[in-house]
């Protein structure tokens, strides 16, 4: 087999492939996500780990603005909302029947989880150089996220989303901590591109 | 001189801590019992405070053994990220994950001591018996490690938890605030460390644990 051939061979691998990880790939899914201004969604999260005999499950709503505004807040078990606006980020848990804010270091590791969050709901899945990033194609987008580095040892083995083929918005995001440990979250009840009053990313009641 | 007036006021205080002492009563009471006696898996919501403020609110989750005196625990963000995974038992505590503010290593184990004192019953037979200045009845044990452990109940049937240094310093004070069904529905813990803390624990679920447990077999969020 003659050079031309070893590359028409390359060539037809990396078209038949599903799970080949090329750069357009990626591009498509920012291309994609390019047209959501706005998500607003229900979540549920399931917690897996070695010493409890089910799930501990938790619900709460999700709203994004591009490019990086976001509200995480959980309804239940415990009630706590973060809001990340203009790189701002501040966090709100719930005290004697209100919420205050977090005046602790937790809101600086939350930014950072935040600000991932906010990449990936842009389509920036490969953005990160600490984690490298794949992508399968089946019914639905499977992006796997393997950190790169060791200072995500024995903290994250790998991230898991799936991505909506129609309309690129996330459904799930699955974070294995471990053998025994891991955190799914399903993202419900999905509504894209409706206007969400600024308020929202700012305000905690 | 300020620093010397310090430490004299502080030695003078240590000094002044004893342990109370406990009135006789014509018949030795019952002990207090709130303590687990079966395996049990309790998740509380936790509000960790210091300087009489809210600092963190948690999730925390013992599993707990008292016929082994073993305890394991985590303890969670609200957004279930896991800070501290530890378990505790007759030779002490193990941490197998921790991050901050548990990364230090000895709040870890703090925390750890904490809830074996809330969940288990002192070993052995209490030393004294009596009542409290208040009224309380009062069964007093030797710690295992070393101080004094006493439990308390009052005419309205709460529950207290007190344990002393080996020369009576109040170090930690527990508040049961549950019936007698569920006893560990409320635990208010005051600790008087060199920074003290507080923990305000609401319970969220509590079941008895017949076999080892097994990951991912059903959902929690159906049942109360």
């Amino acid at each position: 087999m003659g050079r031309t051939g070893i590359k028409i061979l390359l060539l037809i691998l990396l078209v038949v492939l599903p799970s080949g990880v090329r750069a357009d790939d990626f591009a498509q899914l920012r291309r994609e996500a390019a047209r959501i201004t706005t998500i607003s969604a229900d979540f549920v999260q399931k917690k897996t780990m070695k010493i409890l005999a089910r799930p501990l499950v938790s619900e709460g709503k999700f709203y994004y603005a591009a490019p990086s505004s976001i509200r995480w807040e959980y309804t239940r078990p415990l009630r706590s909302v973060v809001v990340s606006d203009r790189g701002k980020t501040r966090r709100y848990i719930a005290s004697g029947g209100k919420m205050i804010e977090d005046l602790s270091g937790g809101v600086q590791a939350m930014k950072i989880v935040l600000d991932e969050v906010a990449g990936w709901m842009s389509g920036r899945f490969d953005a990160n150089p600490s984690f490298a990033a794949s992508l399968s194609e089946g019914p639905d987008t499977q992006i796997t996220l393997t950190p790169t580095g060791q200072n995500m040892a024995g903290m994250i083995e790998r991230i898991e989303i799936t991505v909506s083929r129609r309309d690129a918005a996330i459904k799930t995001v699955r974070i294995v901590e471990s053998r025994t440990a891991e955190t799914r979250i399903d993202f419900q009840h999905v509504v894209i591109n409706k206007d969400i009053h600024p308020s929202v990313f700012r305000e905690v009641q | 001189m300020k620093k010397g007036l310090v430490l004299v006021c502080a030695c003078f205080v240590l000094s002044c801590a004893a342990l109370p002492a406990l009135r006789p009563l014509d018949r030795p009471p019952v002990c207090p019992a709130p303590f687990l006696t079966e395996k049990t898996r309790l998740i509380h919501a936790i509000e960790a405070g210091a300087a009489g403020k809210t600092r963190a609110v948690l999730i925390g989750i013992a599993l707990a053994d008292p016929a082994a005196r073993k305890l394991s625990a985590a303890v969670l963000t609200p957004e279930g990220v896991a800070l501290l995974e530890a378990s505790y038992g007759p030779s002490g505590a193990a941490v197998s994950r921790a991050l901050p503010p548990f990364d230090s290593g000895e709040l870890a184990c703090r925390m750890m001591e904490d809830m074996a004192l809330i969940f288990f019953a002192p070993a052995g037979e209490p030393v004294s018996r009596g009542a409290s200045a208040e009224g309380e009845t009062v069964c007093r044990w030797r710690a295992q490690s070393k101080g004094w452990v006493d439990v308390l109940q009052g005419q309205d049937g709460r529950i207290r938890i007190r344990r002393y240094s080996e020369g009576g310093r109040l170090e930690r004070e527990i508040a049961l605030s549950g019936d007698a069904q569920n006893p560990y529905a409320a635990i208010e813990l005051q600790a008087s460390e060199r920074v003290d803390y507080s923990l305000k624990m609401t319970l969220l679920e509590a079941e008895e644990v017949k076999s080892a447990p097994q990951a991912g077999r059903e959902d929690r969020g159906d049942k109360p």
